[in-house]
């Protein structure tokens, strides 16, 4: 903050001066280890080593010698960007390290350790709860400052009695006898002594006078923050999002089967995926073998016109399957869900009493494990003695008794009939997140100025005119989030399906979705490079829907304006 | 300052987490295949080696039953230690989550897989071929178990051949089991139908037969049903082998779903659920109704018995009623203890395989009611129709003598493949959205692709 | 005035009655669960069904060892309580084969075959000896059934015949919280619930962690690329998970995490839409009173934890919110990667998963597992309701 004041590169102490020689140096050094590291993969040093993880190695470190012989020069010839590299260079290091650490510790395997443990030492964390608003009780006292002090006081012990009771139950002092017994090998030494030295290293180019020697500037300082405040999440995001996303593109492109090293095959599994044709029949009824070359295609639907009609074969049956019955879903699912919330919102919009409970209450079943709730409507939807037929055979009855409808019990099999498979789950999903819209629906509401209704009113507007003149437009940018977010969620729908169905297909395949698809054929058939490939076609399937809501919401609100 | 104080409360929990996290790396059960234990192979060699073993328990009565097991093997096994993990259901998918954890090293050393899933595991390199070390095996002869599941378990893919010297062993059978029917001789005496035991006795235990005991028995309330079945290959596969169908032709190289025999068994199951509509919805889980006294003939195998000797109601078996042909059509149903490829202890691992399969384990899981030995023996025979109820065991073992189809994998093809295509479709025919014309015209073009090309 | 009242009445009404309705649809899967998991096995396949959990009710009678059962029988007119002493008694109906409608009701025992048949309608059938009014008549069976014998448990030599499967069994109203204890016992889920929580609190705490900076960093602090990386970040929102769920796994593998916890916490610790939520957030703070800290020499990790965090606690609870019912309630990756073996590192959806199968028998059980992984974010949604409903409002006018 205050080195940029001070004119550059003006005296420098001997002992600045030597900082700076001794980091060059370390940079240099390092560079050289850099480059054997990237030699190793090729060395035959790492036995066992996929081809593609050293070459991965070797990019990297070669990346950082690189860099890193730059930064020794620009360090002695006292530029800036010297200073940036070391200080990215080493934090790289120094996260590693730490992360080796962590990792040859055994601190991420212990979690599960951990888990032992938790289910007793838990309650001590509630004990630290109760230490805290026992002191943060002590802000109604503020007229007593000694019964405000004493609360304190008594809060505070109460906690770190908590949190030391907390340690002990989950097994601190073990743990750390652990760590230093799992670190006690030349890897963890060695993780543990890169820690430090890239520590001091850092700290060394991170010094205002360093910083002052190599031209500091108020910007560079902020610049530096902002990368290393963002650094967690965006390490973490490469590894764990970006990287794992290239990588699937990747796979897309390969047989891999999590078995055997992967081989290339091209456009192979996308060609399968969308190999299609469409074939015109002589008779509604022809078989589709005198048709299609059966060897590969499959019939996937046909379309009966008159004495005539249309076949539609793929090669990927399946997929085809799964496409129809998941955007069946989607198109179901939202104007479900979506146009009872609009009804649902609006009326809670009037300002009635008790609109708070009904609104809590409409939220629930969107908070609850999707697991939990398919095992529940496993059972309501149960044939013979679920409690949904129960209702439609009172339904009936009531009907015929009072209106002699004559109509007869339909007695449905839910999940086991091919017809109501689908349906069962759309009703589901239908119920889980009509809540959740009508909640998100009562916010766009509320944004709605009270004075366009009070125009309207004087203008002699009925309600049914305000609702669609007023309500309706000024509400699209909530129905477009609402539509959009409920069609993402649906397009992706699999754990009603795996729970309630079985098999999870469904009857004659009536509820395969491209997620039980994609899972199917990565985790049942470790076909993983096929899924990959699935996984970027429903992804472009899931993107191309939602860029058509988007231009439909911008259409309309054109139209609007 | 209260936030002060909270935040570093916040700090040092999280950082005592992970601390702690550290700590139970150690007295938690490590993993043997788990580098990141250093201190594992410094272990003195006194230690006993763990060894996990998994199989399919379908209810808390089996899992005891081979809790228990685990635990005497345990203490006869000596260098051994045994830890039982009881694995999913057949509804949650035992097999596929297993392929995963063989993917990523985490399977149990020793598992049991079903007898139709051997070829795919084998081939997939999956499962270690133990033929070696059954050859340096002093006394171990393959022939003291079933010829049908041996074929499967010592079938060579490289040369084709099968038998004691075909260099391929890919693990030994667990037990065997066919099918026969649970009867509620509360709901059948209620009914005023004939006792099926004695029909069978008399010889007259046959289609017709069935379906009138079933009719009677469905009339008595529309939540009774005559007869049960689960959704999958087993149930459906009986009728087509009773009317002399089948799923393959003979050397299983071709669907043969599509022949007139097959084709009328599946007619015949059709009209159970469609036509007479006597039988448990198809697809919906027949089991919890029989056990809550509300079906009359459940078909289920010998492995169902733990369960169901908890019920109230008088109970009995009967076998599979004969179709056209004269045979019931049964199952040799069969499933293999098998080792994990990439175990580090494959002795180990072979010698816990033996133990399971002895003719003294084997008495005792039948004791306990799980299942038929998988040795050939008069003694293994007599033993198990001891082991009551159900009074009626003889039902499996005419089962078990009526020539029936053995359960197998699919050496020429992929049997999940061929199962994903083949159960959707039959199941469409059961409910009614199929005919059986439709089915038989088109179903082998689409099977047929899980064959080998 | 007076029609307008009636008019104003009738709407609110027909307003209240609407939202009941759909409120009640809403609470019925859960009041079905919650009563169901607290039935006994045999209650839940009951038809027609019923909400409140019963038990039959027994009774003990001298000469009989065992507990009778209760059941309500109709005897002179009368509904009563009489215990099932005997079932499975073979009871026929019998008619003279020249006149098949004067049909008898005769136990089976009553009877005797003649060895005698007769033809009746070209079907050979059996004659029986059946007493009638005290006189020996041949007669043919029509059909047969089963009968129980019930008496009167005050009186036992009053007797009753009849159907022991439609009879109405005497209940009562019993709760079987003992259901909970068994399933916990069965599934090993205590350890499930410990699992899950110490996954949710790792993931929301990881995860408000890693946002909150790199939020700040996007809104707050100018450096190069910053802009680039923040449109970047925006355009993976949008990736959905599955896409990430083969490689995720295959990474998983190499760096030994399968069948462990840390799989499923760490990777979901950096998330684009949480930083992207908090950037939303950060960017409205004003920026004069960070100037002015910056100014008295405070450090940007002061500023951020002593002045823009404690103004924040709104908008991290909208995260910690989406979070914690993201992680509670995940499946489909835990299904992946951990063991179905190892049930000390299942979570609830997992167990649950597995409970299924093994205690389908049993739907009591399988529903009180399923409360038992519904309740704790139920009770959570309870406590903090309004704040809950509140903040995902908020996020989805923004978002």
């Amino acid at each position: 903050m205050t080195h940029a004041s001070h004119p550059a590169g003006e005296l420098l102490t001997p002992h600045t001066l030597l900082v700076l020689r001794l980091l060059a140096a370390w940079r240099a050094l390092f560079s050289l280890l850099a480059l054997l590291g990237a030699l190793a993969p090729w060395t035959g040093l790492l036995p066992g080593l996929p081809v593609w993880q050293g070459l991965l190695i070797s990019v990297a470190l070669g990346l950082a010698a690189v860099f890193s012989l730059l930064a020794s020069r620009d360090i002695l010839l006292r530029r800036h960007r010297g200073r940036m590299l070391s200080l990215v260079l080493d934090y790289l290091s120094l996260v590693a390290c730490f992360i080796a650490v962590l990792q040859i510790g055994g601190v991420f395997l212990g979690i599960d350790a951990l888990g032992e443990v938790f289910g007793r030492s838990i309650w001590f964390l509630f004990v630290v709860l109760a230490g805290y608003l026992l002191g943060a009780a002590g802000d109604y006292f503020l007229h007593d400052p000694r019964t405000e002090a004493l609360l304190r006081q008594i809060g505070k012990w109460v906690m770190l009695f908590g949190a030391l009771a907390f340690l002990v139950v989950a097994n601190l002092p073990q743990g750390l006898l652990a760590l230093a017994r799992n670190l006690a090998n030349p890897a963890g030494l060695g993780a543990v002594a890169g820690m430090v030295v890239f520590g001091l290293a850092l700290w060394a180019m991170w010094r205002s006078p360093t910083a002052l020697a190599l031209n500091a500037r108020t910007g560079h300082e902020q610049m530096l923050s902002g990368w290393l405040f963002l650094s967690p999440n965006l390490l973490g995001f490469l590894i764990f999002f970006a990287g794992p996303l290239l990588l699937s593109f990747y796979f897309s492109f390969t047989d891999s089967d999590a078995f055997n090293p992967p081989n290339w095959v091209g456009l192979a599994n996308y060609a399968r995926i969308l190999n299609v044709t469409i074939k015109p029949l002589a008779s509604p009824d022809q078989l589709a073998r005198e048709v299609l070359d059966i060897s590969v295609y499959d019939e996937v639907g046909r379309l009966k016109i008159g004495n005539g009609g249309l076949l539609f074969g793929a090669e990927d049956r399946f997929f085809w399957l799964a496409l129809r019955n998941t955007l069946m879903y989607a198109l179901a699912v939202v104007p479900l869900s979506v146009i009872p919330a609009l009804v649902l919102a609006n009326i809670l919009n009037s300002k009635l009493p008790g609109m708070k409970f009904f609104r809590a209450v409409y939220f629930i079943p969107s908070i609850a494990a999707i697991v939990g709730i398919a095992l529940v409507w496993q059972w309501l939807y149960n044939a013979t003695v679920g409690y949904i037929n129960y209702f439609i055979t009172l339904a009936v009855e009531f009907l015929n008794n009072t209106f002699q409808a004559g109509l007869t019990d339909p007695k449905i099999r839910w999940v086991s009939d091919e017809r109501t498979a689908l349906l069962s789950i759309i009703i589901i999903a239908a119920w889980q997140t009509m809540g959740f819209n009508t909640v998100l629906f009562l916010a766009g509401l509320q944004n709605i100025p009270g004075e366009l209704y009070e125009a309207a009113t004087v203008d002699g507007a009925g309600a049914w005119d305000k609702f669609w003149r007023i309500t309706l437009p000024l509400l699209a940018p909530s129905t477009f989030y609402v539509v959009s977010t409920t069609t993402i969620q649906a397009m992706q729908v699999f754990e009603q399906v795996f729970i309630l169905m079985n098999p999870p297909e469904g009857p004659n395949n009536s509820t395969i979705t491209l997620v039980l698809y994609l899972y199917r054929s990565g985790f049942q058939n470790f076909k993983q490079g096929y899924a990959s490939a699935l996984a970027w076609v429903l992804f472009i399937v899931i993107f191309g829907l939602t860029l058509i809501q988007f231009r439909q919401q911008r259409r309309s609100s054109i139209y609007e304006n | 300052m209260n936030r002060k104080l909270w935040m570093l409360a916040n700090v040092f929990v999280l950082a005592a987490l992970v601390l702690a996290a550290c700590g139970g790396g150690t007295p938690a059960p490590a993993q043997p295949q788990q580098p990141a234990q250093p201190e594992q192979p410094q272990q003195p060699a006194a230690e006993e080696i763990t060894i996990r073993w998994r199989t399919r328990p379908d209810n808390q009565e089996e899992i005891n039953v081979y809790s228990t097991i685990s635990k005497e093997l345990d203490a006869q096994l000596d260098g051994i230690k045994l830890v039982y993990e009881p694995g999913g259901t057949e509804g949650a998918n035992y097999q596929d989550q297993l392929r995963t954890e063989v993917a990523a090293g985490t399977a149990p050393d020793v598992f049991w897989i079903p007898g139709t899933d051997i070829a795919d595991f084998a081939t997939r390199g999956l499962i270690l071929n133990i033929a070696d070390l059954a050859a340096r095996t002093e006394g171990f002869d393959v022939n003291a178990f079933y010829p049908g599941p041996m074929y499967h378990l010592t079938y060579n893919p490289a040369n084709g051949q099968s038998g004691a010297n075909s260099g391929a062993l890919w693990g030994l059978p667990r037990d065997v089991s066919t099918f026969a029917l649970y009867l509620n001789l509360d709901l059948i005496e209620e009914a005023g139908a004939p006792d099926p035991r004695e029909l069978a006795k008399q010889g007259k235990w046959d289609w017709e037969a069935f379906l009138d005991v079933a009719k009677k028995t469905r009339a008595l309330g529309s939540d009774i049903y005559g007869y049960g079945a689960s959704a999958w290959w087993g149930p459906y596969g009986v009728w087509l082998n009773a009317a002399g169908g089948g799923f393959f032709n003979a050397d299983r190289t071709a669907c043969a779903l599509n022949t007139p025999e097959s084709l009328k068994g599946l007619e015949f199951q059709r009209a159970l659920y469609q036509e007479h509509d006597v039988a448990v919805p198809y697809g919906e889980d027949p089991e919890p109704p029989f056990r809550a006294g509300k079906v009359a003939m459940f078909q289920n195998g010998r492995w169902a018995t733990p369960g169901i000797r908890t019920v109230t109601f008088n109970w009995d078996v009967v076998e599979l009623p004969k179709g056209p042909n004269g045979h019931m059509g049964n199952w040799l149903f069969w499933g293999a203890y098998v080792i994990n490829a990439k175990t580090q202890h494959p002795e180990q691992a072979w010698k816990l395989l033996q133990a399971l399969t002895t003719a003294e384990t084997q008495g005792k899981v039948a004791a306990l009611g799980a299942n038929i030995p998988s040795r050939v023996g008069q003694e293994a025979f007599d033993a198990f129709l001891t082991f009551t109820p159900p009074a009626n065991n003889q039902a499996f073992l005419n089962g078990l003598a009526d020539n029936p189809a053995t359960e197998g994998p699919l050496w020429a093809g992929s049997w999940p493949e061929y199962d994903k295509i083949m159960g959707p479709a039959i199941q469409a025919v059961l409910t009614g959205s199929k005919t059986v014309e439709e089915f038989g015209a088109t179903i082998c073009d689409e099977a047929n692709k899980a064959f080998n090309k | 005035m007076k029609s307008y009242r009636v008019i104003t009445f009738l709407k609110n009404l027909s307003m209240y009655l609407i939202l009941t309705f759909f409120a009640l649809v809403m609470l019925f899967p859960f009041i079905y669960m919650l009563t169901t998991s607290l039935k006994l096995p045999a209650d839940t396949f009951r038809y027609p069904p019923r909400l409140l959990p019963r038990e039959p009710a027994f009774t003990e009678l001298p000469g009989y060892p065992d507990k009778l059962p209760l059941y309500y029988v109709e005897k002179d007119g009368q509904r009563r309580e009489f215990a099932l002493v005997r079932s499975n008694i073979r009871i026929g109906t019998f008619a003279p084969p020249e006149n098949p409608s004067a049909v008898v009701e005769r136990f089976l025992s009553e009877v005797t075959p003649t060895g005698q048949s007769v033809t009746v309608n070209g079907q050979e059938r059996e004659l029986f000896q059946v007493l009638v009014d005290g006189q020996s008549v041949p007669m043919i069976q029509l059909s047969q059934t089963t009968v129980g014998e019930f008496v009167d448990p005050e009186n036992p030599e009053i007797k009753a015949y009849q159907n022991v499967r439609l009879s109405q069994p005497v209940e009562k109203i019993t709760w079987h919280f003992e259901n909970y204890q068994k399933v916990i016992e069965l599934q090993g889920l205590d350890r499930a619930l410990t699992n899950t929580a110490l996954v949710t609190i790792l993931v929301v705490i990881g995860q408000l962690a890693t946002s909150v900076l790199g939020g700040y960093a996007f809104a707050r602090l100018k450096f190069p690329g910053r802009d680039t990386l923040f449109v970047f970040y925006l355009g993976t929102i949008m990736i959905p998970f599955v896409m990430l769920i083969v490689p995720l796994y295959q990474l998983m593998v190499l760096i030994g995490w399968t069948d462990r916890l840390a799989a499923l916490i760490v990777p979901w610790i950096f998330t684009a839409y949480g930083t992207f939520l908090m950037r939303q957030h950060f960017i409205t703070f004003p920026k004069e009173i960070e100037e002015a800290a910056l100014l008295d020499g405070a450090s940007r990790l002061q500023i951020l934890k002593d002045i823009i965090l404690p103004a924040s606690v709104p908008a991290l609870a909208t995260q910690a919110t989406f979070t914690f019912l993201y992680a509670w309630n995940s499946f489909l990756w835990p299904l992946v990667v951990i063991n179905v073996g190892n049930e000390k590192n299942h979570v609830l959806t997992l167990a649950l998963n597995v409970l299924r199968g093994r205690a389908s028998d049993t739907p009591n059980l399988i529903l009180a597992g399923a409360a038992i992984a519904i309740l704790p974010p139920l009770i959570v949604f309870i406590l903090g309701q309004r704040f809950f409903v509140e903040s995902v409002a908020s996020s989805g006018v923004k978002g």
